[in-house]
């Protein structure tokens, strides 16, 4: 019965230092985080969902920052992926674009194929299509371009 | 404005019902000196959350998918820890209950005004920068149309309705049955926020098994319907979770609720009198 008692204890105190921790490290993590805002001549992309489509204003863009901006002209929730080659692996991903918001994915690519994913409705039905990052990117091997 | 009012809803449906049982227990342990603490946390981590949001939003800089992929999921780690070390504090409790009168509650119980803050300061933390990207893209399409932002808005108002309908049941009912359930709720909680996290590291790459799926009841609770917002808002349920979510949520939930059973419902050779005259008392 001690035991508990010490246990429970020992987590108190653990977690009155807890925030003390955290912060510093997430802020530090925020920082190091950060990618431009495309102000610079990364690429932007618009993409448009509707309930049963999704088009993108280019395919491709030079490797770099690019700026995915995701507006929702349907009625249901919608979320944007963009996939590694396979079409598995999550590069980046916006969730909770509703119905008439927009909103910005920034990402880094490196040279090579992607495929980009529109979900609305949230249940997995999405619509696909190919991405290729172009230029010089670390990653120019693994591409089959 | 009812897809943007469900996902104002689900995000702060968590944070709010946590915030409301917290209130609950500092009122009924009779501290009502650390409620200001409670209001610290949520007011730090809401402002913090909405400057951050806006900084991203409309500065010259944005957040990569992986630092807030990683943001959630850290945070999500350290909501576990603290929700966990908040259910065994009621169990704690509970047990206490079971031998001595209401009053003596104060001196049984060690409150850190600092954990206070840092409980409330996560549980609204944790899923504050999402849902203040979602509340400033509401902003910014405000000017051509505000049916998105009316419905963000409600649906956090609903949420903060429901925090505190559970605070104002949880004053009510019976002070031993308030630990004993509430615990057991914060522990299905817990379960759902340690899951979530997985899934979290599953997408950044962390972890392994991102498409190898337990269960996918997608089709009988989408994920857009009411039905599905509460059950992910409450519980962090995903109608389709991989097999390493629903290890991890077994792996946390069983013996969590053993360990914490053991000592919130264990029988007393005293008859628990005093507490259910506590029960009228409080009626």
């Amino acid at each position: 019965m001690n035991t508990s008692h010490g246990w429970v204890a020992t987590r108190a105190l653990a977690s009155r230092f807890a925030p003390a921790i955290a912060f510093p490290a997430l802020a530090a993590l925020a920082l190091a985080g950060c990618t431009s805002n495309a102000t610079d001549g990364s690429a932007k992309i618009a993409v448009t969902i509707t309930d049963d489509a999704c088009t993108l204003s280019a395919t491709d863009a030079p490797a770099g920052d690019a700026v995915f901006t995701v507006t929702n002209s349907g009625s249901k929730v919608a979320e944007f992926y963009v996939y590694g080659a396979d079409g598995t692996t999550i590069v980046a991903e916006v969730e909770n674009v509703g119905p008439g918001l927009s909103r910005d994915l920034v990402v880094t690519l490196d040279a090579g194929a992607y495929v980009t994913s529109c979900d609305p409705g949230m249940d997995g039905d999405d619509i696909r299509d190919g991405f290729t990052a172009t230029g010089d990117g670390q990653a120019a091997a693994s591409t089959g371009e | 404005m009812l897809a943007n009012y469900l996902i104002g809803l689900r995000e702060g449906l968590e944070a709010s019902l946590v915030i409301g049982i917290l209130i609950a227990y500092i009122v009924r342990t009779g501290r009502r000196d650390l409620l200001g603490a409670v209001w610290t946390g949520v007011v730090i981590a809401t402002a913090v959350s909405l400057a951050v949001g806006a900084a991203l939003t409309l500065g010259p800089r944005g957040l990569s998918f992986t630092a807030q992929e990683t943001i959630g999921g850290v945070l999500s780690l350290v909501a576990v820890g603290l929700i966990t070390w908040m259910i065994f504090w009621m169990g704690k409790t509970a047990r206490f209950l079971k031998r001595h009168l209401e009053d003596g509650l104060e001196k049984a119980i060690a409150l850190g005004k600092g954990a206070i803050i840092a409980m409330a300061l996560i549980a609204v933390g944790r899923e504050g920068l999402e849902t203040a990207l979602f509340l400033w893209a509401g902003i910014q399409a405000s000017g051509s149309t505000t049916a998105p932002l009316t419905g963000a808005v409600l649906g956090l108002a609903t949420a903060v309705a429901l925090g505190y309908l559970i605070y104002r049941g949880a004053v009510r009912i019976n002070l031993r049955v308030f630990f004993q359930w509430t615990g057991l709720f914060l522990i299905v909680v817990a379960a759902g926020v340690l899951a979530y996290g997985v899934h979290d590291l599953q997408e950044a790459g962390v972890l392994p098994g991102l498409n190898t799926l337990a269960f996918d009841v997608t089709a009988t609770i989408p994920p857009g319907s009411i039905a599905g917002t509460l059950l992910k808002g409450i519980f962090n349920f995903s109608p389709a979770s991989t097999i390493l979510e629903v290890i991890a949520w077994v792996l946390y939930l069983v013996p969590t609720v053993w360990l914490f059973s053991r000592m919130a419902f264990a029988r007393t050779p005293r008859p628990a009198a005093p507490v259910e005259h506590a029960t009228t008392v409080a009626a």
